[in-house]
């Protein structure tokens, strides 16, 4: 049959009992010890492959539970290393279940959490560390035994060796412990990570470290488990570190129980793969871990922005969202009302103010809350949900700044305390402004990372982000100014100055983006210029023109009104008359790179900033460059060849001038 | 009801058939003898598994807008879609088009979808959708020179676990772009825009 037409539905057995008589899932492995234990340690490792390929994106029932073992957890009470393994691998699916369910973030992902009629809780599991820890001495004494004849000599009916061939018994017992040891650290860093406000994440990066020692030996056991298996393929697909098939797991069990499992075999991650994939997830979640809790959200929102480009898997998304987002309040500790203060830079005593249980603050909050959980999705989701949040949060913008105007005509003789209220509310009005743009560029800069974009579409995009970068530095500035004029007018009070604003300087965070909007800007007009002037392919569509394009690319934003007055005959007019010799006269390439020289100073201390002014800096130069290039021979050279990749930045292309 | 477009993919340069564009017969669907031809094409070449009733469903429900390529008498290319709301807008869909591998990198691929998306176009679709894998170059490329923007990234897509690209075409409405001619012929003679 044509394995695309494979539903999925036929098996070898049609029950688990049936699988079980058949002796799909003998117990004990062998009567033979030493392959009792070599066949244990293999359905270890390729539950390993499973859950990691489960993490993946497949469904629960055709990964981790096609182990015959976890379906009947009663059956493996007799055999302790395997009944131990089985109940840690069920406790953890269960809390990693109910990560990923709490948190939201599963909606294009939701098979994830599918598990439906699997035996996810057998008796006795929420004592499986005990029965772990039981385990893990016992083989820790046999261990001992083995390493000192001396010793077993002594007591020896005390510790029975694990397997028949003393050779082996190091190495095996070596074997096993650093699995059970993963387990039981993996299993406490889901606890601990799980505790209320973030109180767990010390001693979760403690378990992560203990995690990347036994996962590294488990890597290392392979030469050994190996070297000692017959039967095995040496493949790089294989499941197991022996590179034998393990016993008793039967994928197409679970089509007829009730768990979904999609009409298709699975091909499962290699075992080595899902030892990376491990790696990974610890590596990110010890990225969250020491996380300092920032109060204030711009610190918030740079984190996660900065935690995605690591492209983190599901758990640890969801990790995250958990920690950001408890009890309606950031990291379960802070209202929101008082984070909005905050970020709108007010000072600590607005925060009392009785009017911030307000309606409009309320929802606000709510948005903001929305926002961080969004942020913490993958990122083709999160565009797609940034794109329709936008809505929400220009809608608050009016209805807050027609309460505002309301408010203002009714109260003619201003008291102090309603004065004082105005001044808030008029700074998180600027606050709530200044955040939407936010929103619409981050929108637009994943467009770049999902590859949304097509050459053809650069100019319009980078000049309608370098509009939105232009609101958004507006608006910071805006509220730097004021920030800066309260505190002033504070400070007045006790007669420290004279002049409001005389000095006042350009906050770097400004700077910093006029220097991407700089740049923006000098694609804009070098696209432009180059399209004006014939020099870059152009095949119109036999069916919509370029409107049509910009109308779709930007339809979320211009719905939204964002900006106000922006419309497709102003991207028109703006790059109708760009020139290649223009452009050489005035170069906003230049402009990005000495403003990202001189800004270098302000960011000593921020690796991640310099890192981005250094990234700047190398697409200006380029680009800048290959300007007078293209001025110098393009209109001579009919061959040149002019492309634009991503190769000193994510999002800012710098122009390849080549002759074809 | 989706479809990874492979179709069009021009790599593998296996057995070229060489032959003039004016040999190919471009046929709209005719009736039940041609579903078989379909299927065959489609089984062949698309990684997602369709029954013969989501060929049905198509192909009887929307006949106008399934052609098939044929070359001295043998189906070389197929194109499949339907139209119909979908939240306010009638909106043309795109579930399949193939063309064989020896006959790929001739236009025929561009042909069939072109004659389906004009029918679309005169039955007063106001755009035209369709998935591609994110990995596909050769359909985001073709669906690129007609006009169609990538709307959306679509994670995990595919029963394969691949990603895909919603792609979308939006016809001018004239009342919002009176002065736009339709540029039918006008990209003849242009650079090709997938250099850049």
């Amino acid at each position: 049959m044509d394995p695309k037409m494979d539903s999925g539905m036929i098996c070898k057995y049609y029950s688990v009992d049936e699988a079980i008589e058949n002796g799909a899932a003998p117990i004990p492995l062998s009567f033979d010890r030493t392959v009792d234990v070599q066949c244990t340690i293999d359905i270890m490792d390729h539950l390993l492959s499973c859950e990691a390929t489960w993490h993946r994106g497949h469904s629960l029932a055709q990964t981790v539970f096609s182990c015959i073992y976890l379906l009947r957890p009663d059956r493996t009470s007799s055999h302790a290393l395997l009944h131990s393994y089985c109940s840690v691998i069920r406790a953890t699916c269960k809390a990693v279940i109910a990560v990923v369910s709490d948190a939201r973030t599963h909606e294009e992902e939701d098979l994830f959490i599918m598990a439906y009629g699997l035996p996810l809780t057998g008796d006795g599991d929420d004592k499986c560390l005990s029965m772990l820890n039981a385990v893990e001495e016992t083989i820790c004494r046999q261990l001992r035994a083995c390493k000192s004849p001396l010793l077993k000599n002594r007591a020896p009916e005390d510790v029975e060796p694990l397997q028949n061939s003393f050779d082996l018994e190091e190495h095996y017992c070596r074997a096993l412990l650093c699995r059970l040891r993963f387990r039981k650290h993996f299993y406490h860093v889901l606890t601990c990570m799980r505790r209320p406000q973030g109180r767990g994440l010390e001693l979760a990066r403690k378990h992560i470290a203990s995690c990347l020692l036994e996962l590294d030996l488990i890597r290392n056991s392979s030469t050994f488990l190996s070297n000692n298996s017959f039967g095995k393929d040496d493949s790089e697909d294989t499941t197991t570190a022996s590179g034998r098939q393990p016993l008793g797991f039967d994928s197409s069990l679970n089509c007829r129980l009730s768990a979904p499992t999609p009409p298709r075999a699975i091909k499962l991650l290699s075992w080595k793969k899902a030892l990376d994939y491990f790696v990974k997830l610890l590596r990110d979640l010890d990225n969250i871990c020491s996380y300092s809790l920032d109060t204030f959200l711009e610190g918030v929102f740079r984190f996660v922005v900065q935690f995605q480009k690591s492209q983190p898997d599901l758990v640890a998304r969801s990790l995250l969202q958990f920690l950001l987002v408890q009890d309606g309040k950031l990291y379960g500790r802070d209202p929101l009302y008082a984070v909005i203060t905050k970020a709108a830079g007010l000072p600590e005593s607005a925060k009392n103010h009785e009017n911030l249980k307000n309606q409009y603050i309320v929802q606000l909050g709510q948005l903001v809350i929305n926002l961080l959980r969004v942020l913490c999705t993958n990122s083709a989701w999160q565009r797609r949900k940034l794109g329709k949040i936008l809505q929400d949060w220009r809608v608050i913008y009016m209805q807050m700044e027609m309460a505002f105007k309301k408010d203002i005509a009714e109260i003619v003789s201003i008291s102090n305390g309603e004065n004082a209220w105005m001044k808030i509310f008029q700074h998180i009005l600027i606050w709530v402004e200044e955040q939407t743009y936010w929103i619409s560029s981050r929108f637009l800069v994943l467009g770049f990372e999902l590859e949304l974009y097509s050459p053809s579409d650069y100019c319009m995009v980078y000049w309608y982000l370098s509009v939105v970068l232009i609101k958004l530095v507006e608006k910071i500035h805006l509220r730097a100014l004021m920030n800066n004029e309260t505190g002033k007018r504070k400070g007045k009070k006790k007669g420290a100055s004279k002049d409001i604003g005389k000095d006042f300087r350009i906050p770097p965070a400004v700077s910093f983006l006029q220097c991407q909007v700089c740049l923006a800007e000098g694609l804009v007009m070098m696209l432009a210029a180059l399209r004006n002037e014939h020099m870059i392919a152009q095949s119109p569509s036999p069916f919509n023109s370029e409107y049509e394009r910009f109308f779709q690319h930007f339809e979320l934003l211009q719905k939204a009104c964002i900006p106000d007055n922006i419309t497709y005959d102003s991207y028109e007019q703006s790059t109708r008359l760009a020139r290649i010799s223009n452009l050489v006269t005035y170069n906003c390439f230049k402009d990005a790179q000495k403003i990202a020289k001189e800004l270098k100073s302000s960011f000593s201390n921020d690796p991640e900033k310099l890192v981005e002014l250094r990234r700047i800096e190398q697409v200006a130069e380029h680009n800048s460059v290959a300007l007078n290039l293209i001025h110098k021979v393009g209109g001579l050279d009919p061959s040149l060849k002019i492309s634009f990749e991503f190769n000193h930045h994510p999002y800012f292309g710098t122009a390849l001038v080549k002759r074809s | 009801m989706e479809s990874k477009l492979d179709g069009v993919v021009e790599e593998e340069e296996t057995r070229k058939v060489q032959f003039d564009a004016s040999e190919i017969e471009y046929v709209s669907y005719g009736g039940e003898h041609h579903l078989p031809l379909i299927m065959n094409l489609v089984d062949q070449e698309l990684s997602e598994p369709y029954s013969i009733f989501t060929y049905r469903y198509f192909v009887y429900l929307w006949p106008q807008l399934s052609f098939l390529a044929f070359h001295r008498g043998k189906c070389v290319g197929t194109v499949v879609c339907k139209m119909g709301e979908h939240r306010g807008t009638f909106r043309g869909y795109i579930a399949m088009l193939v063309v064989i591998k020896p006959y790929r990198g001739e236009g025929i691929a561009s042909e069939l979808v072109t004659r389906s998306i004009k029918v679309m176009m005169e039955s007063g679709c106001d755009e035209v959708t369709l998935e591609a894998e994110v990995t596909n170059k050769g359909a985001l490329a073709l669906y690129g020179r007609l006009g169609f923007i990538r709307a959306k990234r679509l994670f995990h897509y595919y029963l394969n676990g691949v990603d895909a690209f919603r792609l979308k075409l939006l016809f001018p409405r004239m009342e919002s772009h009176p002065s736009l001619p339709l540029m039918a012929n006008a990209a003849d003679n242009q650079r090709d825009n997938d250099g850049l």
